[in-house]
């Protein structure tokens, strides 16, 4: 019997050797962080250090009991439901668009991939700048109707403009697995339902939408678990949690608590939660919607 | 072997180096723009001054990057031997056991020609200085004289209520932004409280103990906020989200906003944004009517010499805060910056150069004017605990009562009530230590 790593390597040490780098980078940035913030949130942790006293749950009692943490996870939860639904909904029109042979529609896929190349806070620096009250594209509202897109005072507007940068952020990648998608599906089966009578409306519907759920459960098992940590470079950069806390999600809470207010147990213990969470929501995903899907053509 | 001997070389070597300039030390601040700008002369000037200890001065960006910085840079024993720090933090960094007592690795220094504004803050309740100020400001009140003259005033406002009369005046005279706050804290709630004689908490703002509870919620304040929140919607007074420069110091530099509330550091940014168009003032922050009037708390930030670190390089740092304490020095970064001079002999100094009056020096004397009124047990500091989360948490709850949300009475019972939990955690986290 030869296993497939004796089959592609002659050095049975050389795939380890391979991997190590890329393992020891997770492990110092990730597991290693992880296990610190779960060690610290059962401590009352003191910011430079000395006399940390251990606190048992005493620390998830409080985090649990502050009605600001369950604010953030309502509009951390709302901001997933919504953000990525839109982040995926949009990209998959337009993917469905770009496999039509539209006029345009092969310049409109290369173009729609290039937002991939901006960096998150630079999205929000962007979209700040593009819905500014005063020069932004929702300025002319507000020469009608003073007062009406106000992101710097109004909370809803400044959730609004959060979940669109983050939308705009998420096309590239999930119209490029969407449309890849649509790709692949045999021409003939587009021919044999138009034969059959099928208008293009039905034939999205009932051939190519049901052929690519595996593509579409991808895209919103990623989106779910990224729109939950992505979110904080668009936070940071364009709202600061406010006004009022109205964009204060968990994961810019996290940060807020632990940086800004040096209250690392509290912060720690946030991120634990928050850690136990996307792992159970990816794991329902799996569970409830991912059995669902037919993964065979 | 090979690659052994050539790291065993390097290693040797690089010992060496550090061995021969063993004088070489950090300093971490926080600022930016033309302040970062003098503070980086200073440096320049120190290294120039001697040969024998370099300073490398490490700009953090902001004063909350610095202060992660310092934490994460402290634990892994690699902290700088000065920092600067701003004001909220000191309590933090009293109890953090992280740094020495700067009168006590400087006893010979004369820290009673600290003015008394800049000592209060940063003392020990024995009276040491805990850290030597550097860039210390305070609230003054900003005006655009040539803007309150086309509107037909002539006498700079001194009390809120001539403010409102002046900011109806500029409204009816057609300017849209008479007056400009951005709400922020240190402005409209520390500084208000010190000058009229409120406290922010119970035990003297927390002098007294650990054990202090906000009581902010019951204070004059209340009503002064609950003003200005109506005075918003009567279109007197603006935040600086709802102008086009979108923060309110650039909005009043702009001539966008006509009077302002604002730090002294800022004065040097204005005087440059106004030259050749407009013609600024500035004067004590404004009281109401029947309230005497008090002393303004020092803001900025000052300097902490941080533990772990050998004697060549304490004894290089104390150099550094020996030659920024040089009146000279004092009085070209508060040209520079705006920033006042806090040592009585600076004062002197800058009377004897025959100065007084130059415009580099306008809020040198109204500074420390301002910072030398009669004081209270309250208006001397804010010694609480995780004070820069509380600073967001009444930036949170007040902006829910500038939209209407909420009134400004339940914003700031609600800040009081997560300041407290704020509190009795610190209390918690520093068990069985007592304040300094």
């Amino acid at each position: 019997m030869s296993s497939p790593t004796q089959a592609l390597f002659a050095n049975r040490w050389l795939p380890v050797l391979l991997v190590t780098p890329l393992a020891l980078l997770i492990v110092i940035f990730f597991y290693v962080p992880i296990f610190q913030a779960f060690y610290w949130s059962f401590f009352l942790e003191r910011p430079f250090g000395g006399g940390s006293i251990f606190v048992g749950w005493a620390n998830f009692a409080r985090v649990l009991a502050d009605p600001q943490f369950w604010e953030a996870g309502k509009r951390t939860v709302i901001f997933m439901v919504i953000g990525s639904s839109l982040a995926v909904l949009v990209p998959l029109i337009l993917a469905v668009a770009a496999d039509r042979q539209l006029r345009l529609s092969q310049p409109a896929r290369n173009v729609l991939v290039w937002p991939k190349g901006v960096a998150g806070a630079s999205i929000g620096v962007i979209f700040a700048f593009i819905f500014n009250p005063f020069v932004g594209i929702l300025s002319p509202l507000n020469q009608w109707f003073p007062g009406i897109w106000a992101p710097g005072i109004d909370g809803t507007d400044a959730f609004i403009m959060l979940i669109a940068a983050h939308v705009w952020s998420g096309i590239p990648f999930n119209f490029v697995i969407l449309l890849a998608g649509l790709q692949s599906l045999p021409r003939t089966m587009h021919q044999a339902a138009a034969m059959d009578g099928a208008g293009a409306w039905r034939r999205i519907f009932d051939v190519q939408l049901p052929l690519i759920m595996p593509q579409v459960f991808l895209t919103l098992v990623l989106e779910f678990t990224e729109s939950v940590t992505s979110a904080f470079a668009l936070v940071d950069t364009m709202t600061k949690g406010g006004p009022g806390g109205s964009t204060n999600l968990l994961v810019y809470k996290i940060y807020v608590d632990g940086f800004n207010g040096y209250d690392l147990s509290g912060a720690a213990t946030q991120t634990a939660i928050l850690m136990v969470f996307v792992v159970l929501l990816t794991g329902a995903q799996f569970a409830f919607l991912g059995r669902r899907i037919n993964y065979e053509r | 072997m090979k690659m052994f001997t050539l790291a065993a070389t390097t290693a040797a070597l690089l010992a060496g180096a550090g061995a021969a300039q063993a004088t070489d030390f950090e300093f971490w601040y926080g600022n930016t723009g033309s302040v970062e700008t003098a503070i980086l002369a200073q440096c320049d000037a120190f290294n120039a001054s001697q040969s024998q200890d370099k300073v490398t001065c490490v700009g953090q960006g902001s004063y909350e990057v610095s202060m992660q910085k310092a934490i994460a840079a402290y634990r892994s024993g690699n902290a700088p031997v000065l920092i600067q720090f701003f004001d909220a933090g000191t309590l933090d960094l009293m109890l953090s056991d992280a740094v020495v007592p700067v009168q006590e690795i400087l006893p010979d220094v004369d820290w009673a020609n600290y003015i008394d504004g800049a000592r209060a803050y940063y003392e020990t309740s024995d009276g040491r200085l805990f850290s030597q100020p550097y860039n210390a400001s305070t609230l003054l009140f900003y005006t655009n004289k040539t803007q309150l003259a086309e509107a037909g005033i002539t006498e700079t406002p001194k009390t809120w209520e001539e403010i409102k009369a002046a900011a109806e005046k500029l409204k009816a005279a057609g300017h849209a932004c008479p007056f400009v706050t951005d709400g922020d804290t240190w402005r409209v709630l520390e500084q208000f409280s010190a000058r009229h004689g409120l406290p922010i908490a119970s035990n003297h703002n927390g002098y007294d103990g650990l054990d202090a509870e906000y009581v902010l919620n019951t204070t004059f304040v209340v009503q002064h906020l609950t003003n200005l929140v109506e005075w918003r919607k009567e279109g007197l007074v603006r935040l600086g989200v709802d102008t086009k420069a979108g923060k309110y110091a650039d909005a009043f530099n702009a001539g966008e906003c006509a009077m302002m509330e604002g730090s002294s550091g800022s004065y040097a940014a204005s005087a440059k944004a106004f030259e050749g168009k407009y013609e600024v003032t500035v004067d004590m922050a404004p009281m109401y009517e029947g309230y005497e009037r008090h002393n303004t708390l020092v803001g900025g930030a000052s300097i902490y010499v941080m533990k772990g670190h050998e004697d060549a390089e304490v004894a290089a740092a104390k150099g550094f805060l020996d030659f920024l304490r040089q009146p000279e020095q004092q009085m070209a970064f508060t040209a520079a910056t705006g920033y006042v001079p806090v040592t009585k002999d600076v004062l002197g100094a800058i009377e004897a150069s025959g100065e007084a009056d130059a415009a580099k020096y306008a809020t040198a004397a109204i500074g420390i004017e301002s910072m030398n009124q009669p004081r209270t047990e309250d208006s001397r500091g804010v010694r609480l605990g995780f004070y820069v989360q509380f600073r967001e948490v009444f930036m949170e709850e007040t902006q829910k009562a500038w939209n209407g949300e909420q009134t400004m009475q339940v914003a700031l019972d609600n800040a009081k009530k997560r300041g407290d939990e704020l509190l009795r955690r610190f209390e918690q986290t520093y068990q069985g230590v007592t304040l300094p």
